[in-house]
């Protein structure tokens, strides 16, 4: 009975782990270029991909460090494009993402095909912590310690650099940023490289969760939607405490009562919207 | 040159120039059943324009009238669709019936909907749009029992309209059309005549300059909340018909995937254009129809990579171009 | 006509306007004015309700609006112009001043209306261009013509709504000196023959005494000084506060 629920548990904190990192890296993009990735799951998916191939290449440990760099590097392309249609209305920047969603993702079926494809994981980390409790391996603490890891970083980079911190002024204002003197546009491509580095990281952590397939992200794009609304929008601690609620109150329901706990989700969602439509911890005034 | 110009230079054009267009485009779809199966397409394919059509011509209200943009709208239309098959299904075998309980349905979960969120913008606003919309993918995706789940409402048909001797029957495609036609010129009217109001003409202003709108004594935020609502109840009239048409209802009418293709029909077409939409939705459907069948498994990408041109090369979509070169 | 008591705001910890109180009888032309920075455009945004105040209360026309949502201010009779001007440039100066006659009358919030109320709405344009003399410009498009015409197609919206107070921020702003010219002569004109009650910010000296009957100076969001232009100008204490900008 006990095992149950701690099997369920650790299922919803390592789900939880992946809805902060794709939050995140959603959030960062949104926040400062107002722009809603839908791609962000498909560069998940290309993460993972990339570590497959890699691995074949430079083992496991190579594809960790190098797939996620790679991502990142599309991503910087992908901004590319979008610099045609940030002075216009909103409704062409989803648009586009909108539409790079259905071109990565077809492309990604042509390529490698619908079947969902394995991993081969480094055998040190597949083996359980414990005897008793067989279904927490060492690669689920590694990849939770990778996301706490992750996530400090990044708060640490926004909060202690130079560029962090003319993103966190460039989320408030973007005009009097661009008026300091500042490259926004470089700003701007580096800060979405930074998303889709996470989104990179989030699909090649996964690659040791989940079956590899070009659908894979698409599960965690919607709570990650989620998580930032719930946490506020234009608030990064917002989107991580958004993300860490969801993933567990998840977990805690599928402790109790597993048909629930998607749902739970969007019923959070639903009280938010009604008594503090802001967020959690959004400001009054975020209304972009 | 700019919209008011042309509206300018518009009245000045003689009657029939401007009745023209709009003569040939009704006359084109009153005839359509004749025409279009013998340049490769089929009735229910022209049918489903007019349903899309319609959705799109609802959702550009709110996107391309009013300034606000909704990516969430396939809610209304999935709902408009499993609200109709549902009636059906369940309740009686009729089909106004249906169509008046799904548009209902559809429009009155945006009502509700609206007042949560009018007072959010942007993309914020398009976010919880689309979350919104989730919601209910995710209640027919997994309510197995009562919507079928995954594989969709099954298990209803249209049913004959009117009574005994009267009755209209609308199971093949070409009646079906015609059906669908006349709802469909009905609802664009109606359209047509609130855009034409002052109503239309407060929304428009909301789009173009919303601080001054405010401060000229427009109460924007109930405007945004009435322009969003009656949008709702369009696109979910355009759900049942889809409903209708199909004799099926699925998931994927709610999924945010859905509400992407009412916004690209609008914009494709023409966003400030009142006709655009339709047009959009003629052009994508077709071409979607076409890749899909054409290319299995690439057609996505295609797809995909058509939305990102458009985007990037033509903004102002295909109306909105020609209106420029009209004019000039 | 306009009461505000004791208001204040903050942003977070910014502290923007801090305890001002300020009284504008009927028919007088106050101008509000103070180094950049003073806190004049969010004074002037809690009075027009773009937001609220933290602290204080306005009263308007016998009327407590202190929370009262900008566009019902509108209708009690408030109109204000934007620093930035705001208007609808896809439009002509003629649109632009009937959608604002049009909400006056009542008629754009409804679905539809009589006939009989189109003209007199388009009374109301006729006679608001001629009195900002945009008569002969009705047909242009706003966003085409010059930053004075603009700003006078702006003030013929705001005077199309038929208000008991006008609000003015920054009229002059980003003007040559014959548009200048232009715009106080306009300003004047609303003041001393319609008698329009008026408040205005501005950062122009010259327009300022030309206009005010008393002015009220701001310095870093606290009240600095009230009086007529002859006290204003003598007193040190403004002269301090504007020392090192160009008066």
């Amino acid at each position: 009975m006990l095992t149950l629920i701690l099997y369920n548990v650790t299922n919803g904190l390592m789900l939880g782990a992946f809805y902060v990192l794709m939050a995140l890296g959603l959030s960062l993009i949104l926040n400062l270029s107002n722009v809603i990735n839908f791609a962000h799951g498909n560069f998940l998916a290309l993460g993972a991909y990339m570590a497959l191939e890699l691995t074949k290449v430079v083992g496991f440990w190579g594809a960790f460090l190098i797939a996620p760099l790679l991502t990142a590097l599309f991503g910087v392309a992908v901004e590319l494009l979008m610099r045609f249609v940030y002075r216009r209305d909103p409704v062409y920047s989803l648009l586009l993402t909108f539409g790079l969603a259905f071109v990565m993702q077809g492309l990604m079926l042509w390529w490698w095909g619908p079947t969902p494809q394995e991993m081969h994981m480094v055998p040190a980390l597949e083996a359980p912590v414990s005897a008793d409790l067989f279904f927490i391996t060492w690669y689920r603490v590694f990849m939770v310690a990778i996301v706490i890891v992750t996530v400090i970083g990044v708060f640490a980079f926004l909060r202690y650099t130079r560029v962090g911190l003319r993103i966190r002024a460039g989320t408030l204002d973007l005009d009097t940023v661009s008026a300091l003197g500042v490259n926004v546009k470089l700003l701007r491509t580096f800060n979405f490289t930074m998303g889709c580095l996470l989104a990179g990281l989030s699909g090649v952590l996964a690659t040791g969760a989940i079956g590899i397939n070009p659908n894979m992200g698409d599960d965690l794009l919607m709570p990650s939607f989620i998580a930032i609304i719930i946490g506020g929008v234009g608030s990064l601690t917002g989107t991580l405490f958004g993300g860490l609620l969801i993933g567990v109150t998840a977990a805690l329901t599928a402790a109790v009562y597993p048909a629930a706990s998607e749902v739970v989700i969007f019923v959070m969602l639903v009280l938010v919207l009604l008594i503090r439509p802001r967020g959690l911890m959004g400001e009054e005034g975020m209304l972009t | 040159m700019s919209s008011a110009t042309a509206i300018a230079a518009r009245d000045e054009q003689p009657l029939y120039r401007r009745w023209l267009p709009l003569a040939v485009m009704s006359l084109a779809l009153i005839t359509a059943p004749l025409w279009f199966p013998r340049l490769g397409g089929y009735t229910a394919l022209a049918s489903g324009v007019l349903v899309f059509g319609l959705a799109a011509m609802g959702l550009n209200l709110l996107l391309g009238f009013t300034g606000v943009l909704s990516f969430g709208h396939a809610a209304y239309f999935g709902l408009g669709a499993y609200g109709a098959g549902l009636m059906l299904k369940y309740v009686a075998p009729s089909t106004p019936l249906a169509i008046l309980v799904g548009t209902l349905l559809g429009g009155l979960a945006g009502t509700l909907f609206g007042l949560l969120i009018v007072r959010r913008r942007g993309v914020y606003f398009a976010m919880c749009t689309i979350a919104f919309g989730q919601i209910f993918y995710y209640i027919a995706y997994k309510w197995n029992d009562f919507t079928g789940g995954f594989d969709g409402l099954r298990g209803f048909h249209r049913e004959p309209i009117g009574f005994g001797a009267l009755a209209f029957d609308i199971t093949n495609d070409t009646p079906f059309y015609y059906f669908t036609l006349l709802v469909f010129a009905i609802a664009v009217a109606l359209m047509g005549l609130l855009l034409r109001s002052p109503f239309g003409r407060t929304l428009r202003a909301i789009r173009e300059n919303e601080r001054r709108a405010r401060f000229l004594g427009i109460p924007v935020e109930r405007h945004i909340w009435l322009s969003f609502s009656i949008s709702c109840f369009f696109t979910a009239l355009a759900g049942t018909l889809y409903a209708l048409l199909n004799n099926f209802a699925d998931p994927l009418a709610l999924h945010y995937s859905q509400s992407g293709y009412f916004v690209i029909m609008a914009v494709l077409g023409g966003m400030r254009s009142f006709w655009g939409p339709l047009l959009g939705a003629a052009v994508f459907w077709v071409l979607k129809d076409f890749l899909s069948s054409a290319l299995p498994t690439e057609w996505m990408a295609f797809l995909g990579a058509i939305f990102m041109l458009s985007v990037l090369f033509f903004p102002r979509g295909m109306l909105g171009m020609l209106k420029r070169r009209g004019v000039e | 006509m306009l009461e505000v008591r004791k208001v204040s705001k903050n942003f977070g910890s910014l502290v923007a306007v801090q305890n001002v109180s300020l009284t504008v009888q009927p028919g007088e032309l106050r101008a509000i004015i103070g180094p950049n920075g003073a806190g004049k455009t969010t004074f002037f945004n809690m009075i027009s309700g773009y937001f609220p105040p933290s602290s204080g209360s306005i009263v308007f026309d016998g009327r407590d609006v202190t929370r009262i949502s900008a566009h019902r201010r509108v209708a009690f009779g408030m109109a204000r112009t934007f620093q930035i001007t705001e208007i609808f440039p896809e439009l002509t100066v003629h649109e632009n001043v009937l959608s604002a006659a049009e909400v006056a009358a009542g008629q754009r919030l409804h679905m539809w209306i009589a006939r009989a109320d189109v003209g007199r709405a388009e009374r109301v344009v006729a006679e608001m261009l001629a009195l900002v003399g945009l008569s002969s410009k009705a047909n242009r498009l706003v966003g085409e013509l010059s930053h004075g015409d603009q700003r006078a197609t702006e003030i013929a919206m705001a005077l199309a709504l038929r208000p008991k107070l006008l609000l003015l921020d920054e009229p002059t702003a980003g003007m040559g000196d014959q548009e200048t010219y232009e715009i106080t002569g306009l300003i004047r004109r609303l003041h001393r023959d319609n008698k329009f009650t008026i408040v205005l910010i501005e950062h122009d000296m010259r327009v300022v005494f030309h206009l005010a009957d008393r002015i009220t100076v701001l310095d870093q969001g606290r009240l600095l000084a009230e009086g007529t232009p002859g006290e204003i100008a003598a007193s040190a204490a403004v002269r301090a506060a504007y020392l090192g900008e160009a008066a």
